[in-house]
């Protein structure tokens, strides 16, 4: 990472650690939205990064977003974080201003009529309850269309994922104005795809930096028969091997973070990597804690149960190894070798 | 992540690109031997030698002494293809990775100038010797021993599970030259053994896949002059400690396997299933992200760092990695299994139980990790 990532991640983390403490993870849970932490995420320019000052962004590179969502998923941040900045690449992409307020990207089995009329319903839209505006992925025919509507419009059943986070059920039923949609290509739908996996895969790679540590901690501070338990060689085995899936998730996490331009071969590579690493280690984590771990009290929850929601979203680990292997299979202009030498 | 881990993203710089053609050119018109991705199972000293004249042996060695005087960069790209390529590197492997670079570190004017020159020509072969029979992962406890005499040392004891001995006609030999006392690690020497010296004998050992890969090596009074003692008498435990960096963290520890999953993505091209596909890019994702954490290693020691405890970590992760490939590959091979994939299957799976023992054990690695975690 450059010197200015470093920078925008421990200001990120500075801002986390001192008003994102598990107390607000859980109340958030309860319901509570931290309004405050997202108004200082906003005035600080953290919700539009990678987005260009032009569009109303706040500059910076896509990476630097990601460094960002690291710690976002460090901290267990119960904050449409990563949906705002998706929705924000999406619209920048497209040459649209950003609205202000928080947003979320929908996609499910939703029309676009020739009166204008946006119908469907979506299961299980992220933070869609805190978000002012929607970008609604439908069809008008068999042809992709973004649109871009109020929240307001649209009818929100509030429920959970099993990370605890707001995942609600919308039914649409909307009259749109024409220069609300805009026509786009299959492609496009993918690089939405593509960046919501990279944003997932630097989350889960703070989210296991953050259990790791939790974990030596706790093996530190635990004493059994006499002694604190990280004195076992068993307790130290089972570290050692959370330890190496961490390493190798923040190297695949921080190979995003440097890029210029996000390779979704890299993406690819890394949610499955990163999503592989997420189970080994939650197990290993809980394990390790024991049964207070096991507890909605202890805050080991907050990272694992996040762990488990995000490998799956945006495609989970056996849908990007697939597409992985199918694209290097087609690929001809080298052999096996020649691929990964050239991924550098 | 915790104190001291660091894998920062580091790439090879671009302009080593024209090196690695030069070296895929060189390993193109090589006929006469058979890919094997164990860089411990082929050795082949006419090999050795052609690789030699092409200046890639002690080609980071300082030119003073007939090395190259490139960049660690430079030798991981020629490495890497070696192994990709399934080399014959036996011969030359250790005297390259550890003695050469052992010497330059701690030998005597003389001792470069007398030793370098012939690994630099692909003339002269090495082992290392540290395991004996009742010595493995404890290290500190060896038993061979040497008596000072005039004008140097006698040298009794044994070493054993030494590659290529039989081949070599060095081995850099840990030794007990003062009784132990408390401290394990005082007392110890390294000493540069001819193999062909009198006392010296060589008996093989066939591994379980029936190869003579490795020996024991019996020493019975055997003379070593003064000017044979690595460095200093008695600083043979720090000496050892020191080329652990470099031995553990190369891509000898991650691409064992390789030749097993080239070969089954040759087989499944546009034809594969599902689960083939998807088995193919796990490995493939757990390869590429193994290569960039051992790149971004191998930039540090480019820069005089000594990340031990990273080195360890590549090294378990690596060896997990060529144990799993064989045992997944095996449960989805295509219909008809193409001779090239059977074979290095075979191959695999018969070595495949040295690969988390060599070098260091699974265990002693994941007990350095731990401590580089704080729990010991």
């Amino acid at each position: 990472m450059n010197e200015e990532q470093q920078l925008i991640g421990e200001m990120a983390r500075r801002m986390l650690d001192d008003h994102c403490g598990p107390a607000v993870v859980d109340a958030a849970e309860q319901g509570d939205y931290p309004s405050a932490l997202w108004t200082l995420l906003v005035d600080n320019g953290l919700t539009t990064l990678g987005i260009d000052e032009a569009l109303g962004g706040a500059g910076g590179t896509f990476g630097d977003a990601l460094v960002v969502l690291r710690e976002a998923g460090r901290k267990a941040a119960p904050l449409p974080l990563a949906e705002t900045l998706l929705a924000g690449q999406l619209l920048s992409s497209l040459e649209q201003r950003l609205p202000t307020g928080p947003m979320c990207f929908v996609q499910g089995d939703v029309s676009l009529n020739e009166s204008g009329q946006l119908q469907g319903s979506v299961h299980g839209v992220k933070f869609a309850r805190h978000c002012q505006t929607l970008l609604v992925a439908a069809r008008r025919g068999e042809d992709p269309v973004i649109c871009h509507i109020p929240a307001g419009t649209v009818a929100v059943t509030q429920g959970k994922d099993l990370a605890g986070e707001p995942s609600d059920d919308l039914d649409l039923f909307v009259q749109v104005q024409p220069q609300a949609c805009f026509e786009i290509d299959e492609a496009k739908l993918d690089a939405v795809l593509v960046w919501g996996a990279a944003m997932r895969s630097v989350m889960m790679a703070g989210a296991l930096e953050e259990a790791l540590a939790a974990t030596v901690g706790y093996a530190l501070e635990r004493k059994q028969f006499g002694k604190a338990i990280a004195k076992f060689q068993a307790i130290q085995q089972q570290l050692a091997v959370f330890a190496t899936q961490v390493a190798a998730s923040t190297r695949a996490a921080e190979t995003l973070m440097v890029q210029s331009e996000i390779a979704s071969i890299d993406v690819a590579i890394a949610k499955a990597r990163i999503g592989e690493a997420a189970g080994i280690c939650a197990e290993i984590a809980h394990q390790v804690h024991g049964a207070i771990g096991y507890t909605r009290d202890h805050r080991l929850n907050h990272l694992t149960r996040r762990l488990w929601a995000w490998r799956d979203a945006f495609g989970h680990e056996a849908y990007w190894q697939e597409r992985l292997g199918r694209t290097l299979l087609a690929d001809q202009t080298g052999d096996l070798w020649q691929q990964v030498t050239a991924l550098g | 992540m915790f104190q001291g881990m660091n894998f920062a993203p580091a790439q090879l710089p671009g302009e080593l690109e024209a090196l690695r053609t030069e070296v895929r050119e060189f390993l193109n018109a090589e006929t006469d031997w058979h890919p094997n991705s164990d860089f411990n199972a082929g050795a082949s000293p006419e090999f050795s030698k052609r690789f030699a004249a092409k200046g890639w042996i002690g080609m980071t060695w300082p030119k003073e002494y007939g090395g190259g005087g490139r960049s660690f960069l430079e030798r991981y790209v020629v490495t890497e293809e070696l192994l990709a390529a399934g080399a014959p590197v036996g011969c030359h492997w250790i005297a390259d990775r550890q003695s050469g670079p052992l010497l330059l570190k701690f030998g005597t004017e003389a001792q470069k100038q007398a030793f370098l020159p012939g690994i630099i020509s692909g003339e002269s072969f090495y082992s290392i010797g540290m395991s004996e029979p009742d010595t493995g992962s404890d290290l500190a406890s060896i038993r061979t021993s040497a008596v000072q005499v005039p004008g140097g040392w006698c040298l009794n004891g044994s070493k054993i599970w030494t590659s290529n001995a039989h081949l070599n006609h060095f081995m850099v030999t840990l030794v007990r030259t003062a009784p132990a006392t408390e401290n394990r690690h005082e007392g110890m020497s390294q000493f540069i053994v001819p193999i062909h010296a009198d006392g010296v004998t060589v008996r093989g050992i066939d591994n379980l896949a029936g190869e003579q890969d490795f020996n024991q090596i019996f020493f019975d009074d055997v003379f070593v002059p003064d000017d044979h003692v690595v460095g200093e008498a008695g600083n043979g435990w720090a000496q050892v400690m020191s080329e652990l960096a470099y031995e553990r963290s190369g891509p000898e520890r991650f691409l064992s396997a390789f030749r097993v999953l080239a070969e089954f993505g040759k087989s499944l091209q546009n034809d594969a299933t599902e689960s083939q596909a998807r088995l193919y890019g796990q490995l493939v994702a757990h390869l590429v992200v193994l290569r960039r954490m051992s790149i971004s290693i191998a930039s540090l020691l480019e820069n005089g760092l000594m990340p031990d405890t990273e080195a360890a970590l590549i090294k378990d992760l690596g060896n997990s990695y060529e144990r799993l490939v064989p045992e997944v590959v095996r449960l989805y091979l295509p219909g008809q299994v193409p001779k090239g994939l059977a074979q290095a299957l075979e191959e695999c799976v018969l070595h495949a139980p040295s690969f988390t023992l060599r070098g260091g054990t699974r265990e002693i690695l994941r007990g350095m990790i731990a401590r580089g975690l704080g729990l010991r």
